[in-house]
């Protein structure tokens, strides 16, 4: 116990690794708010230059960048209605209208506390709960995995827009988007027109940046000659009463968001849809309807994509099956520093496990410190006339998509989504359900495929598998009841 | 969710093109493996754009119907669509798309951030280029220098 509370506090007493954590989680908040630079990118580009580092040093700066950048996409999120991550998407739907009512400030604040509280409960889940949630995660199937990345898709098409056909023609173009390559099983050409560019595939990245960056500033266009974007930030440190009103839904997303962090392949962004869906739905009086600025709709995505941090070091230290691609990236630098991730590294390296936990928990509280005293600092990034803003965005939309495979086409590509997007959005349609769709859509594919090829390709096999197995027969049910509460069959069923 | 009462221009027009879009895409579906087999590269991409077929449907019904006082003209469709300043400013991106190749990402950036700007501030050309100037720096700085982001390069201007 006290060897545990040594390696534990190991980053907390030594000076250097202090720092590094300190300047991880500061950059890792930056890193996460730029459009165009994921966490995943910044993480892969530090990893290439820890090689040589001592292996706590690498995984100080490398946890606080995960723990930064999760945050971070959050404040472009409310300031300027551009998630910084997949993760923060559902932070937009409600964030953005509150900045917009000039509670630009208080919305960071309150997302700060509560991302810090699902952090820490993540944590804390990660420390006392990894080899229970882990046997859970485990017996998930491919028939599962299909079952929650279709209620993935269709929660973020309930979650916004004018109306559920649309969310659903969204999610569905994302998923053609996603298949656009190389079939990963058959090597079969989809969508490629014989183009070499396009058989890799398009990196959802480039999707969301075109999406969300490009499609933003063009829509920024029309309000040029009207003020620029100025949020007030006047109060900053939430007030006591506002966390003790909200800690239900903070503390209910947070065990959402372990959870759903802990399932192999899932990650932040789901964690994040599925806690804000959760909240509007246990949510019967809001002070604000969700959509139009409510706090519970802020809160439950923030607390949850911190607390799937937590979750995801889970099935990556116990079983070596990466949470999301952050961890996958990590699995990784732990394999460079001759580590094995998986059952064993518990028995074998004890004290890396809890140097990790330990980290984590300081990478959290320095969180707090910056999340709660940049904010002035980084809103004057946002403050500029949208006349500099938006040439900018799309400057730095550029630079991202070529960044992630140095391909000039990935610009190209990034511009024309931005210019359907805008289209899309003059008509009411959501962005959110596309980029969700490019990125489950692969995952659901395969999935799907190696559920099918068990059940001997005999789909009455197939079907009844969702019925007969616990885990899938309680998905399947969620997501019956999901597609009959939004399109009108429960209506038509009581007249 | 509560669709707007009130059509916008040009939205029917908008909802029966994204039908088209989603049979087209249906179509080429089928035509990675038709209906060969229910593990094939094909089954998906049919089942998706099989979505986006019937919400297509629901969608144009929605639009159909929406109320509308007056149909909108073609110049009002364009207007509503294609404001002046969004042609211009797509125009610029198509060069500056165009341009990075051959110039590179720097002076390319550099240009098209003083040319929109210049045009979309209009407090100076010296403005213009002062703020062009320091961002493309800060943009080398953080993504050159720091993050060892490699920037495209030009044919004509590395």
């Amino acid at each position: 116990m006290m060897d545990a509370f040594a390696h534990f506090s190991s980053s907390w007493v030594d000076p250097y690794l202090l720092l590094l954590t300190a300047l991880g989680t500061l950059a890792g908040i930056y890193v996460g708010a730029i459009p165009g630079l994921s966490v995943t990118m910044a993480a892969s580009i530090l990893i290439s230059f820890t090689f040589k580092w001592d292996v706590n040093e690498a995984l100080a700066l490398i946890c606080g960048v995960f723990v930064g950048g999760v945050y971070g996409g959050a404040r472009t999120a409310i300031l300027l209605n551009i998630p910084g991550a997949p993760s923060a998407i559902a932070t937009a739907i409600d964030g953005y209208p509150l900045a917009r009512k000039g509670l630009a400030g208080e919305a960071i604040g309150l997302s700060t506390v509560m991302s810090v509280m699902g952090g820490l409960i993540g944590v804390a889940a990660l420390a006392v709960a990894a080899p229970l949630i882990s046997e859970i995660a485990i017996k998930f199937t491919s028939r599962d995995y299909m079952l929650l990345g279709i209620i993935g898709i269709l929660l973020v098409g309930t979650l916004s827009g004018e109306s559920f056909a649309k969310g659903a023609f969204a999610g569905a173009l994302g998923v053609m988007i996603g298949m656009v390559g190389l079939d990963p099983m058959t090597a079969e050409m989809r969508f490629t027109y014989g183009s070499i560019n396009l058989m890799g595939g398009i990196p959802y990245v480039v999707a969301m940046i075109g999406f969300f960056g490009v499609a933003e500033a063009l829509s920024q266009l029309e309000q040029v000659g009207t003020r620029p974007i100025k949020q007030a930030v006047s109060k900053i440190i939430p007030s006591w009463s506002d966390v003790r009103r909200y800690l239900r839904v903070g503390l209910r997303a947070s065990g959402i968001g372990t959870l759903i962090g802990a399932l192999p392949g899932t990650g932040g962004d789901i964690a994040a849809l599925l806690a804000y869906d959760d909240a509007r739905r246990t949510t019967k009086d809001p002070e604000t309807p969700f959509g139009e600025g409510a706090k519970e709709g802020l809160i439950a995505p923030e607390a949850a994509n911190n607390a799937a941090v937590g979750g995801a070091f889970v099935p990556m230290l116990t079983l070596g099956i990466p949470g999301d691609a952050v961890t996958a990236v990590i699995i990784g630098a732990l394999f460079i520093h001759g580590l094995k991730p998986g059952p064993l590294l518990l028995v074998d390296t004890p004290h890396l496990f809890w140097f990790i936990v330990g980290n984590l928990t300081l990478a959290n509280l320095f969180l707090l410190v910056f999340g709660l005293t940049g904010i002035r600092v980084f809103t004057k990034i946002v403050e500029c006339p949208r006349a500099i803003l938006i040439p900018l965005i799309v400057i730095l939309s550029a630079v991202g998509a070529y960044a992630i495979q140095n391909n000039p086409t990935h610009i190209y590509w990034a511009l024309a989504f931005g210019f359907i997007g805008y289209l899309l959005k003059k008509y009411g349609f959501q962005v959110g359900p596309i980029i969700l769709g490019v990125i489950l859509g692969p995952m659901i594919d395969a999935n799907y495929r190696r559920a099918m090829i068990g059940a001997r390709d005999d789909p009455l096999e197939f079907l009844l598998d969702f019925l007969t197995h616990p885990i899938s027969a309680i998905l399947f049910v969620g997501l019956m009841l999901l597609l009959i509460s939004q399109t009108g069959i429960l209506r038509a069923f009581r007249k | 969710m509560k669709s707007p009462d009130t059509l916008r221009p040009g939205e029917r027009i908008f909802a029966v093109l994204l039908l088209a879009v989603a049979v087209f895409m249906f179509r080429e579906a089928y035509l990675i493996s038709g209906f060969t087999g229910l593990t094939t590269g094909g089954v998906l991409p049919m089942l998706a754009s099989g979505v986006m077929v019937v919400s297509g449907v629901i969608i144009v019904g929605e639009a159909l119907r929406k109320r509308t006082s007056d149909p909108a003209l073609p110049t009002q469709v364009l207007t509503y669509l294609f404001p002046l300043r969004l042609v211009w400013f797509t125009a610029l991106l198509l060069i500056y798309g165009a341009s990075i190749p051959k110039v590179g990402f720097l002076v390319a950036s550099g240009a098209f951030l003083f040319v929109s700007v210049a045009l979309l501030w209009r407090r100076g050309m010296l403005w213009a280029m002062g703020i062009s100037g320091l961002s493309i720096l800060c943009i080398y700085g953080i993504f050159r220098l720091v993050f060892q982001v490699v920037l495209p390069q030009g044919t004509f201007w590395q």
